[in-house]
């Protein structure tokens, strides 16, 4: 069976995972790096990855024609993915069914490969549930005194929600790569429902019962009304563009944002977000440098504020550059064992490949159950307002931490 | 009631339909109290008779959007009074993210709003009916209709 896989913009991490479809023999498979270029050729399925604009239509409706199927593999390409938040400040990033009709979409950031290799055998995918069903918190769906930002570790029986950190489980399908078992909510990379942002906006809003909305008498009406007035609610949530519609913002059924641009599209991504979610969009959105660009990110804040990193989190940090290191040979060669192995290690210490278990100060869970996990527990930190650079990154972080501005050296995605 | 604010003609040209969720209680209770004393109210105003204002959500409001309302508003119990406990307040929590939500995105917060009213007197629905004209007035002056910016 003749499989192209094509690379469009933005992370390749979709893209270098499908190298594991290599050491199923029976397919022949061709990696495209630039599909502008490709020379036209008949194929049983074509493989999407990465985000697209509308400037490459055309090379896209050349792949459909060409294509018995075209399966959508990862959300950058199914929904837009990770890259559309830029989609706030104007920019075009679009799902592939915008483009090219009767495509099959395999969702998650990163994709899962179990899943693509079901859709390129044409077998049905089992049916998945919901990720709440097979997360080990319970919970209560009490009404909420305040939200959290930052992880506390303590617990780990209750619901993230019920904690007051925003967990998108409600709204997800269970999925391989678990962020919920490494201190990480569920950031709701493969969505159960249509528009899962919108639902899960109002089902959370539901939950902040206990929190105080403003209200202030109206003229007009002589009785109360909804207040403008900025009040617990909004400050609690300081980017529900970024919460909520992390994947899917051209999907959402929200119209086009219209914030002015920061100037490149990667910027305008980051920019609104929050100074403890840099680290977990870098992880995802990263492609082959994620793990340094993400320690980048964490250690720029980390030196400026002196927050105290133990010799044991410098260890593991390191042993994730190097991995990395090795994983970029393994992707150059395009060797599946390799591939496999050094993802397998990187797994082990960052948690998944969206290394959700990195963050300030250390890590959210324990890696090696013979350590001491209070040498190197991430605790919260303080957010301090400034401008933070370090070599390829700069970014500046407004008083309650929304990032303002941010420059990442070219390259890095 | 307070005096009207004057709106160009164009201005009102451009109000097709607002959409105006309303609970079964005091909400449409006031609405019926200013039918029977015949108050006039601005003919954009689509009423939708909901169970209690807390069964809306932003998914209905966008709903509403996406077909064709230039602006959407809920109107419920007083505070305090809401026959089903909280569904007003609930309503607001949810509404008032809408809000901070279109903030973000660059649009005007003033398309979502939410109101309360008292069944015995029609003039509170007409009150409410006459501020929402005039909020979302102020958001087309200043940047059109929801329907331009998508
Ligand atoms: S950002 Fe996520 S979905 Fe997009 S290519 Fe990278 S891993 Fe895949
Ligand atoms: S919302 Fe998150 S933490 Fe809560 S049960 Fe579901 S997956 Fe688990
Ligand atoms: S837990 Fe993580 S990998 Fe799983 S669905 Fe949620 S965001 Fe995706």
């Amino acid at each position: 069976m003749d499989v192209r896989i094509f690379q469009f913009n933005g992370c390749n991490k979709c893209f270098n995972e499908t190298i594991l479809l290599k050491g199923e023999s029976k397919y022949n498979i061709e990696f495209i790096q630039d599909p502008q270029n490709w020379k036209e050729q008949k194929t049983d399925i074509s493989i999407i990855t990465g985000f697209l604009l509308s400037k490459n239509k055309e090379t896209l409706n050349k792949i459909k024609a060409n294509s018995e199927r075209v399966i959508a593999y990862g959300n950058c390409a199914t929904s837009g993915g990770i890259f559309a938040l830029a989609n706030q400040k104007g920019h075009d990033v679009s799902p592939l069914k915008n483009f090219i009709e009767d495509t099959i979409n395999i969702n998650g950031c990163l994709g899962e490969i179990e899943e693509l290799k079901f859709e390129i055998e044409d077998n049905e995918l089992p049916k998945l549930q919901n990720l709440c069903i097979v997360c080990e918190r319970r919970k209560t769906c009490d009404y909420l005194d305040e939200l959290k930002r930052q992880i506390e570790l303590e617990d780990n029986e209750t619901c993230f929600n019920d904690l007051g950190y925003l967990c998108n489980g409600f709204v997800s399908k269970e999925c391989k790569e678990r962020c919920i078992d490494y201190n990480a909510p569920c950031r709701g990379c493969k969505p159960i429902i249509e528009r899962s942002g919108i639902r899960m906006l109002g089902m959370f809003g539901t939950l902040m019962g206990n929190i105080e909305v403003a209200t202030e008498h109206s003229e007009k009406g002589a009785t109360d009304k909804l207040a403008d007035e900025d009040d617990d609610i909004t400050a609690s949530l300081p980017d529900i563009v970024g919460n909520f519609f992390r994947f899917t913002l051209p999907t959402s059924g929200l119209p086009k944002g219209r914030i002015p641009s920061n100037g490149n599209l990667l910027e305008d991504v980051f920019t609104g977000r929050l100074i403890e979610e840099l680290p977990l969009i870098s992880g995802l959105l990263g492609g082959d440098h994620s793990i340094s660009l993400t320690l980048k990110i964490i250690e720029t804040y980390e030196e400026a504020n002196n927050i105290k990193v133990s010799e044991k989190t410098k260890n593991y940090r390191n042993q994730l550059l190097k991995l990395e290191n090795a994983l970029q040979k393994a992707i150059q060669s395009k060797d599946p064992e390799q591939y496999k192995k050094i993802t397998e290690e990187i797994r082990k210490i960052a948690g998944n490949m969206n290394l959700s278990n990195l963050s300030y100060g250390g890590f959210r869970s324990q890696i090696d159950e013979n350590d001491d996990f209070e040498e190197y527990k991430a605790h919260p930190f303080e957010v301090i307002e400034g401008t933070y650079k370090n070599g390829s990154i700069e970014f500046t972080i407004d008083p309650i931490g929304i990032v303002k501005k941010i420059k990442i050296k070219e390259g890095y995605v | 009631m307070s005096e009207c604010e004057y709106i160009e003609p164009e201005v009102l040209e451009k109000m097709e339909n607002i959409v105006v969720f309303m609970c079964n209680e005091c909400g449409q209770g006031s609405a019926n109290t200013a039918g029977v004393a015949r108050m006039a109210y601005n003919p954009a105003i689509r009423i939708v008779r909901v169970q209690c204002t807390g069964q809306v959500g932003p998914i209905q409001i966008m709903d509403a959007l996406d077909n064709g309302a230039d602006a959407v508003a809920c109107v419920g119990c007083c505070l305090g009074a809401c026959h089903f406990f909280n569904g007003n307040i609930l309503s607001m929590h949810r509404i008032k993210l809408m809000k901070k939500l279109f903030k973000e995105l660059g649009y005007s917060d003033q398309f979502v709003n939410q109101y309360t009213s008292r069944a015995a007197e029609g003039e509170t629905a007409v009150g409410d009916f006459e501020d929402i004209v005039e909020r979302l007035a102020t958001a087309i002056r200043e940047e059109g209709t929801f329907k331009d910016g998508c």
